[in-house]
């Protein structure tokens, strides 16, 4: 398996806070991969920097064999982002706000098609002809997750795709996800649901005051920390 | 009453913020400064003014003697009114002057084209032109109709203070020989030209073309309407589409709609173009259809004060239809001008409620030329003031109308050039925050407000250990 994303001593800074110091990791096609760490530590900076949003001080970034500073509309059109607590256009139907996405990646028949596989992929029924602004927040998130893969994307970046959701729903959504990378789309998460990402992820990376700490399958951290379950491996690693 | 001051006090502290008092504190410096600049122009424009006067008669020839009581010394006097001393009166009544010699200009062309060049070149306020058997119209108790011309300039409301002074000069011309005829003879037998022994006609010169039997005042009137409306409608629109695009910035961030349309693989250039078309476009159906709302309103109140005597088209002063293109043009450049500040600042904006504050300084900037246009002219600012208006792009299309009306195209063209320069400047500046991480990471995170705020953090810190201590 080839690597789809690779990151190579990337480090952002604001001003003189150095938020990301030099992280490097690679996440293999169809693979899942979890971002996980403190509040601050500076997982959103990285999520950003790979999806062009955010340009890296210094360190390469390749998505698919695409250099992220150089060909960033390269990659723009095969990765999808989804931020943590995004929402939709709420004067837009459910329907009208795939279409509006979808204009960006097809047009014509195929442009439809897409439309059609996302909103069976939401599960929205008849409720994709209402207003976003009606939806609950798990009818949103899966909306918006439909949104995220239904361009096929080689890689998928999540924020917290389950936060604040009920049990169902987040259900419903790491179902999606793993269906996803069963179709061979490689997937890069971020969360604090260490159950989740536990259940979800075939490695997991951790990061702490913007340095990679620790990066391993669930199974090999837990060995390392001698610990029960990835929870107990965070608490153990951040105290260390 | 304790909780009703607990609310208020927290509801004080949200609505006071450092932006609204500054937005309060800018209004109060921006009326001022319009009132300081207003009473110049009203202090200049109730000065005494130049009269040219064209009399073909002897003017030290006397037109009627009357007896009367001295005010001060309460002795009779015999007064040889003359057309020197008739005039110089009626002047000082006008502007209570001790030297009223200075201010009359004798002029001998009569023609028209002379007293055209006349106006512009010695300054007049106003010409008038006496019939030179005056006199003689006089002994026989015959009115005389004496001819007054006038230049009309673009300067709002002051452009009127011609007409005023002419119609002044003209009924105290009336006063003083209606008191000279009652204080020595009978005039019941011809009372009517007792009472008003001399009548005016007016012309008025407009883009240098005489045109008869109008003043400026009666122009004015009928211009009043667009004086007021335009820039009205115009401060109107900017402030309008200047709040939906920093409102929408502030809702594409706040929901967080942002960070996945700029992941779409699409040129961040065509999301800020798309931006500003679709506001530019909505802005400009604003505009037209306001201005024409506006436009059928303010006729409906100004043919009752213009009395609809006056014709613009006759005047020469109608829009052609390349007037009105070049109009929508100047409107269009200026609402993208406004889109263009307003994308620069909607990048800044954290989330909806401080993109209300955002649309502060669009609003002053409106405000300013919005005030000046309604009472005066940019030809009638001073000169540092005529740059300062220049620069503010939603200054050119309050006067474009005016502008074109009076043929003034090197104003309009260089307004139009002007616009397009700062409408690309501000494009790319915008496309340029659209390309940076401002716009995802904010204000805060740039070096020079980090830096400022590890200042601020370091006294606040120092404050805390000198109080402590």
């Amino acid at each position: 398996m080839t690597d789809a994303l690779v990151l190579d001593n990337v480090r952002k800074c604001y001003g003189d806070h150095e938020a990301v110091k030099g992280i490097s990791f690679s996440v293999k096609e169809g693979e899942i991969f979890g971002l996980i760490g403190p509040n601050g530590a500076g997982k959103t900076s990285t999520l950003r920097m790979i999806c062009t949003l955010l340009e890296p001080t210094s360190g390469n970034i390749q998505v698919c064999g695409h250099d992220n500073k150089k060909e960033s509309a390269e990659v723009r059109k095969i990765i999808s982002y989804l931020p943590e607590d995004a929402g939709a256009y709420k004067e837009l139907t459910g329907r009208a706000y795939l279409k509006f996405m979808a204009g960006f990646f097809a047009s014509g028949q195929e442009c439809e098609d897409m439309v059609a596989r996302a909103i069976e992929m939401s599960n929205l029924k008849e409720r994709i002809d209402s207003k976003v602004s009606t939806y609950s927040k798990g009818m949103s998130r899966r909306l918006l997750i439909a949104r995220a893969i239904m361009a096929s994307p080689k890689l998928a970046v999540m924020d917290e795709i389950t936060s604040g959701l009920d049990v169902m729903s987040a259900f419903e959504i790491r179902e999606l996800v793993k269906d996803l990378a069963s179709r061979g789309v490689t997937v890069l998460i971020s969360s604090h649901n260490m159950f989740e990402v536990e259940s979800l992820c075939d490695r997991v990376g951790m990061i702490n005051h913007g340095e990679l700490i620790l990066c391993g399958t669930p199974e090999e951290l837990k060995t390392r920390f001698d610990a029960q379950n990835l929870e107990e491996v965070f608490v153990k690693a951040v105290k260390e | 009453m304790n909780h009703l001051a607990n609310i208020t006090r927290k509801e004080l502290k949200e609505l006071l913020t450092p932006g609204t008092i500054v937005s309060i504190l800018l209004v109060v410096i921006l009326f001022s400064a319009l009132g300081t600049a207003m009473s110049g122009e009203s202090e200049s424009s109730a000065a005494p003014k130049h009269m040219g006067v064209i009399y073909g008669g002897d003017w030290n020839e006397t037109i009627v003697s009357y007896e009367h009581i001295d005010p001060v010394t309460h002795v009779p006097v015999t007064v040889d009114l003359s057309m020197d001393k008739l005039l110089k009166s009626a002047y000082l009544s006008t502007y209570k002057v001790s030297n009223p010699s200075d201010y009359i200009v004798t002029l001998t062309d009569d023609d028209e084209k002379a007293i055209s060049e006349a106006i512009h070149e010695k300054d007049l306020a106003a010409v008038i032109k006496i019939p030179a058997d005056f006199k003689t119209r006089f002994d026989s108790h015959q009115t005389t109709n004496v001819e007054s011309y006038y230049g009309y300039s673009q300067g709002g409301i002051f452009s009127t203070v011609t007409s005023a002074m002419g119609k002044d000069i003209k009924n105290n011309i009336n006063s003083i020989l209606s008191f000279a005829l009652m204080t020595h003879e009978n005039t019941k037998t011809f009372a009517a030209f007792a009472n008003s022994p001399i009548t005016t006609t007016s012309h008025t010169d407009i883009n240098g073309k005489m045109h008869d039997d109008v003043t400026p005042y009666a122009i004015y009137s009928a211009l009043m309407g667009q004086n007021m409306i335009i820039p009205i409608i115009v401060m109107i629109v900017i402030v309008m589409v200047g709040s939906v695009v920093i409102s929408s910035m502030g809702s594409e961030k706040e929901n967080k709609t942002l960070e996945t349309l700029l992941t779409m693989p699409i040129k961040r250039t065509t999301i800020v173009s798309g931006k500003l078309l679709a506001a530019a476009i909505m802005g400009l159906v604003y505009g037209v259809c306001y201005l024409a709302g506006m436009m059928v309103y303010s006729n409906g109140i100004t043919s009752g004060i213009s009395g609809g005597s006056v014709n613009l088209t006759s005047l020469g002063l109608a829009m052609s239809t390349l007037d009105w293109i070049i109009l929508m043009i100047v409107l269009f450049l200026a609402i993208f001008s406004a889109l263009g500040i307003c994308m620069i600042l909607g990048a800044f904006t954290k989330n909806y409620k401080m993109a209300q504050t955002m649309t502060l300084p669009i609003s002053g900037l409106a405000i300013i030329p919005m005030f000046i246009f309604m009472f005066t002219s940019w030809e009638s600012l001073p000169g540092i003031g005529q740059v300062l208006v220049f620069l503010i792009p939603f200054s050119h299309p309050m006067m474009a109308m005016n502008n074109l009306m009076f043929d003034n195209f090197l104003l309009v063209i260089g307004g139009v050039i002007y616009l397009l320069v700062f409408d690309i400047i501000t494009i790319l500046i915008t496309v340029k925050i659209y390309n940076s991480d401002i716009l995802i990471t904010g204000i805060e995170q740039t070096r020079p407000i980090r830096a400022l705020k590890k200042v601020f953090k370091i006294k606040e810190r120092e404050h805390e250990e000198r109080g402590d201590n």
